[in-house]
């Protein structure tokens, strides 16, 4: 296909303005890895189901595998690669290193911004909120108790 | 994924305009939580994508005294969210907030949920909406079939098996919501009960629309007070799957008498499937666990189970009684609290 | 955070966390190469077949591609592993749909998926076999002479004569669907390769050295022109135990002849639909008891669908064999088990490997058989177990001091079982929805079976920097159980050091030796011991050159990191390098026939008694797990946070093969390739999951451990059936239990 069929995306990505020619086709998980080279967005199914691909969108947490990448153009857009600041973690990823809700660490960054935005929207949530709010990331190796247990830790540490 | 061209109109007319004559060549983008896992597994394969993502028109949700007046490119969050949504259309509000999971609930639409495609593993997997060998034979009678319905069906021979998937439409049908649809040549409303249809020929598709037309927005009366509604969803597990049959009800009630009912199956049939006998049976009934039960049969009065999916009749017929004792206590709910 | 030693016992952060966390862990799907190119597979469309013509869509421009087919392989086509039976490419037959024929290579991936569409193989069709009856019934001949990869016998006593002894005879008949391991991130390999320089493939795997072994016969290089590196790995569960071999074949002759990088990523739906899955199984059970419910016989028929070539399936079967008995002692033992051909992708390792199959029969059939005694499920358990100086099935003698009865009472205490279970058994009557609660005890042997760590001969080095760090070489990989982590425990603690100072290599066949394959729960107990005698031999050399104190400080204290530091320089600077290797030799006293399949299957168990809950809507066929207690004893507990994981997540795992995950077959294909179709519990959907460990200390383990990767697979499905029936009175046999199977089994109940 020639490069003239490419299009422009101009959004902002963890606080960076970027500006990119991407197909028509692309996804935004395709503009996020390939273009920007942020790989810690994951694709674990390609087709919304697992998670493993989500990120914040305008605030609202998505899976970029079904956003394509001309939806994102004027947004604003949060990867795993945005919640640090720096190196000071963020209280969720704190608590999913030292409560064990990370394994082998592919649906962590998806469930790492799935945590981070539930304690946005509800600081201090019930057991159910967690469940339901995790609800959208499948975890296959720790039977999600660890994860739980690293939110409600990150809960407490940021109170 | 196939090359496609992508358009992205600012109108309603515009995006019509780009939409072509034939089922196929062009594709409606608005939520992209169904077509892009089409487009991925090739059984969708446009020439052009419209998205209508930039059609200001069909967003926001606007009550007024005549009703709700929902854009189809409302997503499920903001309808669960919606504060009338909330108080006059409650199984509208438990359906939208029943959809599986966070991330879809954020992309997802309302116009997306009336017009996504069938999860019929045969329809996913390449051999069409209606399922069939290289033969002709259909694949659902002889095949795995636990998914798939026990109403609308032709019953062996070759037709329609697949289930429809739309979370919303039998709550709104119990509103008598109506659809917008624009097309080439303008604006037509249409009874959504009257929306969805099954296909006879493969290349039709699961609703009347023309291939050229968009759903612009939905229109609900004004709820009527001490309507009692409720949706009930039979799911084998909690979030993330489809479920394997719901039951949205509203009745308006005079006294603690069913004036009249509206009973909508989802998941059992190729269509939202209205229980009629149901809904006559329980004028001027008031709701107990017999009259709910009895309710619950007269709905799946002639259902044809297939070979692997009898369990569904027992769901349907549970899930249709259950909706109806708990609208009954909303009902009861209703009256402690006013 | 500075953990004060000792380190074993103690949850200290994840080596590999923070970069997990924050999304810096590089997968293979996130290494790019210069100039590289993607792959992709075309696959066989029928179950059985010969090939006839391979058609290529004129459309295409093919010019641009790399296309590989069978005739273009430097070697032996087959992708070696246990026989050289199953091809690398089908040349003339196809013996299961999805069987890889050609391989294409494009630097443009859309374009790539639309040339596999434009690919058409004509086949001309054989006849196929689609279930174990039909395999065994010898419906086809589709492997070998009988279709059977392969059988065991295991006799102890004589099960013939002591059916007369037998007052009660109780007959059972159990199945086990096949389930998709579901890791998260799907297979995939990206390969460098040409004549010169040999073939070199990064990706995601459990066995560096299983991808080695079977590409040096591919390629017929020698072994030191083969080189596979570990990338991060997203789970494997046994998924990336021996596929990977396949897919960095692919790659490899991708880039082989492209010249070339190419990187093959499969798609969930290629990966769920081609790659292995766990074995389908049918067990059959006789079993004799007195009428006071003594174990007098047993007789088990066991049975795995092993797909169309040989893989893992006589491994997968031994293990299923050897657990098939169960933790209990029984005098007259006979375990027939057989693994058969059918025209499906082989199945292959999951997690539990055979064990979670037969355990699932054993475990249902003997409520059934305790039933029969008028005994409650426990009392004929308590009856039976079998203690320190018993004997198994294979007559291997308990040298353990295992106290099945007090884990027992344990999992009881937690669950509060016997209240649970009287009050459920009074409530239920008039319930809708209603309420049961089952257990299942078990045993997991780790480590391979019988002489397998033998013949493996595993080795480890460790080596030390002048600057006083500390390497560990293994070809052991983290795939999210948390090796890594572990390792380093272990070898701080060994040398008194830092974890900090510590370094675990990546798993580079180039850079490592072989410590066998991260599987069969064997890294921590095996591999990890290894560690810690190398570890030790390293701190010999250094204490015999001078090293300060006995254990490595003055007066008995550890030495700090300075004087180690200090005395790594020193060695260097005298002698050089500074390293250790030490390979695995046998705990004294293990002894095994390969014949008989009789003697120390395993070096350690593992034992554990699982509770289940469970809500049964008897209505609308909803199944709840309310709430799993798992007591196990694992030796001394390395790690209480990773070994809690481990658990949690096999239970989890156990959940969805017990009532959600479902394969569809329609003839040898898998339909319900997708998430969307394929369900394993979510969030929403697991209870509460309380672990608990006892500990008691295995001599020959690192500080104490035994292995326990696998164990939580075998106990959760049993556990949750005989739940299921104590809430419904409903006897259901096989599993999952989807909502039309317990609708048929409570019809069953009804009639």
């Amino acid at each position: 296909m020639p490069d003239a069929a490419k299009v422009r995306i101009a959004f902002r990505v963890n606080g960076s303005e970027h500006i990119v020619h991407a197909w028509p086709m692309a996804r935004l998980l395709d503009v996020l890895r390939e273009e920007l080279r942020l790989t810690g967005t994951k694709e674990g199914c390609g087709e919304g189901e697992c998670g493993a691909c989500a990120v914040l969108l305008d605030g609202a947490l998505v899976n970029s595998c079904l956003v394509p990448a001309l939806h994102a153009d004027g947004a604003s857009i949060i990867t795993i690669e945005g919640v640090a600041q720096g190196e000071q973690l963020h209280a969720v990823q704190q608590a999913f290193l030292e409560h064990g809700g990370a394994q082998c660490g592919i649906c962590t960054p998806g469930m790492v911004l799935a945590a981070v935005n539930l304690l946005e929207k509800c600081p201090n949530p019930t057991e159910a909120d967690i469940r339901n709010g995790l609800a959208g990331n499948l975890c296959r190796c720790t039977g999600y108790m660890k994860i739980f247990e690293s939110v409600v830790a990150a809960c407490k540490q940021q109170r | 994924m196939n090359v496609f061209e992508y358009a992205n109109p600012t109108t309603t007319k515009e995006a019509a305009g780009l939409l072509a004559a034939q089922w196929g060549e062009a594709e409606i983008l608005a939520g992209g939580t169904d077509l892009l896992s089409l487009m991925k597994n090739y059984v969708a394969t446009p020439k052009r994508v419209v998205s209508l993502r930039g059609i200001k028109e069909l967003s926001g949700i606007t009550s007024s005294a005549s009703g709700l007046r929902i854009g189809a490119m409302v997503t499920l969050q903001e309808l669960h969210d919606h504060k009338a949504v909330h108080d006059d259309y409650h199984s509208l509000a438990h359906a939208a907030g029943s959809v599986p999971s966070p991330q879809i609930r954020n992309l997802g639409t309302v116009g997306g949920d009336l017009c996504q495609r069938p999860r019929c593993w045969y329809f996913r997997n390449g051999f069409g909406l209606l399922a069939k060998d290289e033969k002709g034979q259909p694949l659902v009678p002889a095949g795995d079939n636990r998914y798939h319905a026990i109403f609308g069906h032709p019953g062996g021979s070759p037709g329609a098996y697949y289930v429809h998937p739309s979370s919303l439409a039998p709550a709104l049908i119990t509103f008598g919501a109506r659809v917008k649809v624009a097309g080439p040549k303008g604006e037509r409303e249409i009874p959504l009960a009257s929306f969805f249809a099954t296909p006879k020929r493969e290349g039709e598709r699961e609703n009347v629309l023309m291939p050229n037309e968009i759903v612009t927005e939905i229109i609900l009366a004004a709820a009527s007070k001490g309507m009692l509604t409720a949706t009930y969803e039979v799911r084998q597990k909690e979030a993330l799957d489809w479920p394997l049959a719901t039951a949205s009800v509203a009745l308006r009630m005079s006294g603690d008498k069913v004036k009249s009912a509206r009973i909508v199956l989802g998941h059992v049939a190729p269509v939202p499937w209205p229980a009629h006998e149901a809904e006559k049976l329980l004028a001027g009934q008031t709701i107990t666990e017999d009259s709910a039960a009895k309710a619950g049969e007269a709905a799946v009065r002639g259902a044809k189970a297939l070979s692997g999916n009898k369990y569904k009749v027992q769901l349907a017929r549970v899930a249709v009684k259950r909706a109806l004792l708990e609208a009954a206590a909303h009902g009861k709910e209703g009256m402690q609290h006013g | 955070m500075h953990p004060e030693p000792p380190l074993i016992g103690q949850a200290v952060p994840r080596k590999e966390g923070r970069d997990k966390v924050t999304g810096r862990a590089r997968y293979v799907d996130d290494l790019v190469f210069p100039g590289m190119m993607y792959g992709a597979t075309v696959r066989s469309p029928v179950a059985r077949g010969r090939i006839r013509a391979i058609h290529f869509d004129e459309n295409i421009p093919w010019q641009e591609f790399t296309v590989v087919t069978a005739q273009d392989i430097p070697g032996e086509n087959c992708v070696a592993l246990i026989l050289h039976d199953q091809p690398c490419l089908a040349a003339e037959i196809v013996n299961h749909p999805e069987e890889p024929v050609v391989l294409l290579g494009h630097p443009d991936k859309h374009l790539l998926e639309e040339a596999r569409r434009a690919v058409r193989l004509e086949t001309e069709p054989l006849p196929a076999v689609f279930t174990i009856e039909d395999s065994l019934a010898k419906k086809e001949i589709i492997w070998g002479e009988d279709n059977v990869f392969k059988s065991f016998l295991v006799e102890k006593g004589d099960v013939d004569s002591a059916w007369a002894r037998a007052e009660i005879v109780v007959e059972g008949e159990y199945e086990t669907g096949a389930q998709e391991q579901l890791y998260i991130e799907p297979n995939g390999m990206i390969a460098v390769a040409n004549p010169d320089e040999g073939v070199t493939v990064w990706g995601s795997m459990q066995c560096p050295y299983y991808v080695h072994k079977a590409l040096v016969p591919l390629f017929g290089l020698s072994k030191d022109k083969v080189r596979v590196i570990q990338a991060e790995t997203g789970g494997g569960f046994g998924g990336k135990e021996e596929y990977p071999s396949m897919i960095a074949a692919h790659a490899a002759l991708l880039a082989w002849k492209a010249g070339r990088p190419v990187k093959l990523i499969y798609d969930r739906a290629e990966d769920m639909a081609a790659t292995t899955k766990r074995h389908p199984s049918r067990t059959r059970h006789r079993t004799g008891v007195t009428r006071d419910g003594k174990l007098v016989a047993l007789e088990i028929d066991f049975v795995i669908d092993g797909g169309a070539y040989c893989t893992l399936s006589p491994v997968v079967l031994s293990r299923g064999t050897i657990h098939a008995a169960g933790p209990y002692e029984c005098p007259n033992v006979r375990i027939r088990s057989r693994a058969v051909a059918t025209n499906a992708p082989p199945h292959g390792a999951f997690r539990g490997f055979g064990a979670p199959q037969s355990v699932f029969a054993l475990e249902r059939h003997f409520d059934q058989v305790a039933k029969a005694c008028g005994l409650a499920p426990d009392e004929f358990r308590r009856r039976n177990f079998v203690h320190a100086g018993g004997t198994l099935a294979v007559s291997q003698v308990i040298h353990e001091n295992v106290d099945l009865p007090q884990l027992m009472e344990r999992a009881f205490a937690e669950s509060d079982y016997h209240a649970k279970r009287a009050r459920f058994a009074r409530e239920n009557r008039d319930a809708r929805v209603k309420k049961g609660i089952g257990f299942a005890a078990f045993l997991h042997g780790a480590g391979f079976t019988g002489s397998g760590e033998e013949y493996l001969a595993s080795v480890v080095a460790v080596e030390a920097t002048a600057e006083g760090r500390v390497r560990v070489l293994a070809a052991s990989t983290e795939i999210g159980q948390g090796a890594n982590t572990v390792f380093t425990q272990i070898a701080a603690d060994t040398l008194g050091l830092d974890p900090e100072l510590i370094d675990i290599a990546p798993p580079d066949t180039a850079a490592v030796p072989n410590s066998g394959p991260t599987v069969a729960s064997r890294t921590t107990m095996i591999v990890g011991k290894l560690v810690e005698s190398a570890a030790l031999g390293l701190k010999q050399t250094l204490v015999s050159s001078g090293l300060p104190g006995e254990r490595g400080g003055p007066e008995g204290r550890p030495c700090t990191s300075e004087e180690f530091q200090r005395a790594c320089a020193e060695y260097i600077r005298k002698h050089g390098a500074l390293r250790a290797t030490c390979q695995y030799a046998p705990p004294p006293g293990i002894k095994w026939d390969d014949e008989k399949y009789q003697g120390d299957a395993y070096g350690a168990y593992a034992w554990a008694v699982y509770v289940a809950e469970v809500s049964v809507d008897t209505v609308t066929y909803e199944i709840r797990v309310d709430d799993f207690v798992a007591v196990q004893e694992v030796g001394k507990v390395i790690h209480p946070v990773l070994a809690t994981g481990q658990i949690e997540g096999g239970v989890a795992q156990g959940i969805g093969y017990a009532l959600y995950e479902n394969v569809v077959w329609r003839e040898g294909r898998m339909v319900n390739a997708q998430m969307t179709n394929y369900i394993m519990p979510t969030s929403a959907d697991v209870p509460p999951i309380r672990v608990f460990f006892e500990e008691n200390p295995y001599p020959f383990g690192p500080g104490g451990a035994k292995g326990i990767g696998e164990l939580p697979m075998d106990g959760p499905a049993p556990a949750i059936v005989n739940a299921i029936e104590q809430a419904t009175g409903a006897s259901i046999t096989r599993i999952p239990v989807t909502p039309e199977v317990l609708m048929e089994a409570l019809e069953g109940v009804h009639a």
